[in-house]
């Protein structure tokens, strides 16, 4: 079963107690959930063969209480960002999913000296336009179709209560902000953390076609694209995603020249 | 309608065609360089006499074509085809690298000026031995490559890609095609999954050496899988490639097409190729369809499934016409399947100037 090695804990930070799931030893990756909250995946099992995986359940989400308190991506942002302070982790990469992508690039702006590269999976953080399909506010049958490329795969059926959902969309909805959001982008510009941005090839909710402005706005930004992933990418192409996370995450920008030999026999 | 002309840039000399891979101790490099001038003796002649189209294609180390990258080949028709669409069909993609192919392509727009008819093919199976690739997993591999050769063309900023099959950091193509969004796609759809894919993408289909009774099958699936898609291919949509040849009367070409030597399908003749690929999946749901295909039948039979065009203009014409009519193809693509010399380009002639006018009016 995905996370099944992961030990759970919680910290206290900004008035909030904050449940986190970790595994793994080595540089640290935390892991910031999208919409429907947090789900490990086989990605998360083998990103933390490798690194210190620390996967947070932000406040509002899941079993947590209802979050009224926070009123932006920004501040959701600096609350995690005590968050890992009080864990006692000065340096880390960061890795944001969809919804969780606008508060990991958050974090990098208020913090940017603790986060040492950026990771966004089918970032919604900057959309082309407002109004596109959204896991939380559809049907469970429709959700599926939106975030997997192949359902019937799905070993672990994604599911949220009617509940749970609205919760969710509710929180979401009032933080994510517009889909080209200035202020925000006035920030971006000025980050230089290399940023690596992976989209599934057949993501309706992230599309590709999206992709391109990431590059624009950021100084330092990879796109990659995944073939056959839909919106969860760690659910349809773990072995891919930890893969490149990984690399990136070790490496930085100099992923993109290969160190692994292509020799067939010695 | 439209008619292109389909040459292989076959060896010249004598060569058992019948073996594969061929040992070159049969090749002459003198030979191979005449071999090359016909053919493109062939392809100028066609672009003078109004063929809409030239083809080319790719196959490795037999002396049926001297075409082992269709590329280098449709390059130099950039140069010596002035007017004519060039139809590469196609890559053998699978075999491939999807980066370097879409990168070729590009330069062949370019070069041609936003000539290029881009055709997808997953190839023959004897093929994949080349460049050792297993056909077990030729579809998934076609299916990557073609999203990677598409989003190639189209993306404007640097991407990587993370597929099952290619992997590459960086990906940004200096030069980019002419045509916009992408010079057209065409794919085989002789197999329904082929049909379905075609379908589900929007490309073209083409259907090669088969019978027309088979193809309506394949196009009739492929017509209902885009309707299903929400859109409805056009006419030129569809390809149909036989033999041809033309003479003054039909008496004269059945006597020069009675040298055609039968089909040959270089995977099911060789019995360690064929039980090998059997085995792996490649000919998918419809084996019997894929292999009967290459059944060997007489020139008659042939004539009369459609296989070849042959005959005086006028019986060409009405050939010609009976594939537009049961399989509503737009484009039809004619292969010099017996090499005559002055008698096959005296063919070309008489398809450009007596038989192309009629076609055109389909």
């Amino acid at each position: 079963m995905p996370g099944a090695m992961f030990g759970e804990g919680f910290v206290e930070a900004d008035g909030f107690r904050i449940r986190y799931v970790e595994a793994g030893r080595g540089d640290p990756i935390v892991c910031l959930h999208g919409g429907g909250g947090l789900r490990l995946t086989p990605a998360h099992d083998l990103l933390a063969r490798d690194f210190r995986v620390i996967a947070f359940e932000m406040p509002g989400f899941g079993t947590s209480p209802e979050n009224r308190r926070t009123e932006s991506a920004e501040d959701l942002a600096r609350t995690m960002n005590m968050a890992v302070s009080t864990l006692g982790v000065e340096r880390y990469n960061v890795m944001g999913t969809s919804f969780g992508s606008k508060i990991a690039l958050w974090m990098a702006i208020l913090q940017p000296e603790a986060a040492e590269s950026i990771v966004l999976i089918a970032p919604g953080a900057i959309r082309a336009r407002d109004g596109g399909p959204v896991p939380t506010r559809v049907s469970p049958e429709e959700a599926a179709k939106l975030l997997f490329a192949h359902p019937e795969r799905q070993t672990e059926p994604f599911y949220l209560t009617p509940e749970l959902a609205a919760k969710h969309a509710a929180l979401t909805g009032r933080l994510i902000g517009p889909a080209r959001d200035a202020p925000f982008e006035a920030r971006l510009v000025d980050l230089t953390h290399p940023v690596l941005a992976l989209f599934g090839t057949v993501d309706r909710v992230a599309p590709a076609e999206g992709a391109h402005l990431y590059r624009e706005i950021l100084q330092d930004c990879y796109i990659m694209l995944v073939y056959d992933a839909a919106h969860s990418i760690d659910a349809d192409r773990p072995e891919a995603l930890a893969s490149a996370v990984g690399n990136f995450c070790a490496r930085k920008d100099q992923f993109l020249v290969r160190d692994t030999s292509g020799q067939i026999y010695p | 309608m439209k008619a292109s002309l389909f040459c292989n840039a076959q060896y010249m000399g004598s060569a058992p065609h019948d073996i594969w891979p061929l040992t070159g101790k049969y090749y002459d490099p003198k030979v191979g360089v005449e071999s090359f001038q016909i053919a493109l003796d062939q392809f100028r002649l066609a672009d003078e006499f109004g063929f809409d189209w030239v083809t080319v294609a790719e196959h490795h180390y037999s002396p049926a074509s001297l075409s082992p990258n269709p590329m280098v080949l449709a390059a130099a028709l950039c140069q010596v085809v002035r007017r004519a669409k060039i139809a590469i069909l196609g890559p053998t993609v699978p075999i491939l690298n999807p980066v370097r192919v879409a990168e070729e392509l590009a330069m062949i727009d370019v070069m041609s000026g936003g000539r290029l008819v881009a055709g997808m093919m997953r190839g023959a199976p004897n093929e994949y031995m080349a460049y050792n690739i297993n056909p077990a997993e030729s579809r998934e591999r076609f299916a990557e490559a073609v999203d990677l050769i598409r989003r190639s063309w189209t993306e404007q900023e640097p991407f990587g890609w993370i597929g099952r099959y290619y992997d590459y950091p960086a990906v940004s193509l200096w030069p980019r095609p002419v045509q916009n969004p992408h010079p057209p796609m065409f794919m085989s759809a002789s197999s329904p999954e082929a049909g379905e894919f075609a379908a589900r993408n929007h490309m073209g289909v083409g259907f090669a050496f088969t019978t027309v009774p088979n193809a309506k099958k394949s196009v009739t699936h492929y017509r209902n899988c885009a309707r299903a898609a929400g859109w409805e291919p056009a006419p030129e949509n569809v390809i149909y490639r036989a033999h041809f040849h033309i003479a003054e009367t039909d008496e004269q070409a059945f006597a020069d097409m009675a040298t055609l030597p039968p089909r040959v399908d270089l995977t099911l003749n060789n019995k360690a190729l064929k039980e090998a690929v059997s085995k792996s999946g490649y000919y998918g749901a419809d084996i019997e369809g894929q292999t009967q295909r290459s059944a060997t039948r007489q020139l008659a039979e042939r004539i009369e499934l459609g296989q070849i065009i042959v005959g005086s203009p006028e019986t060409a014409i009405k050939q010609v016409r009976r594939i537009r009519d049961e399989l509503g193809a737009g484009v039809i693509d004619l292969f010099v399947g017996v090499q005559l010399g002055e008698r096959t380009m005296r063919s070309i002639e008489l398809f450009g100037s007596k038989v192309l006018p009629h076609v055109h009016e389909f």
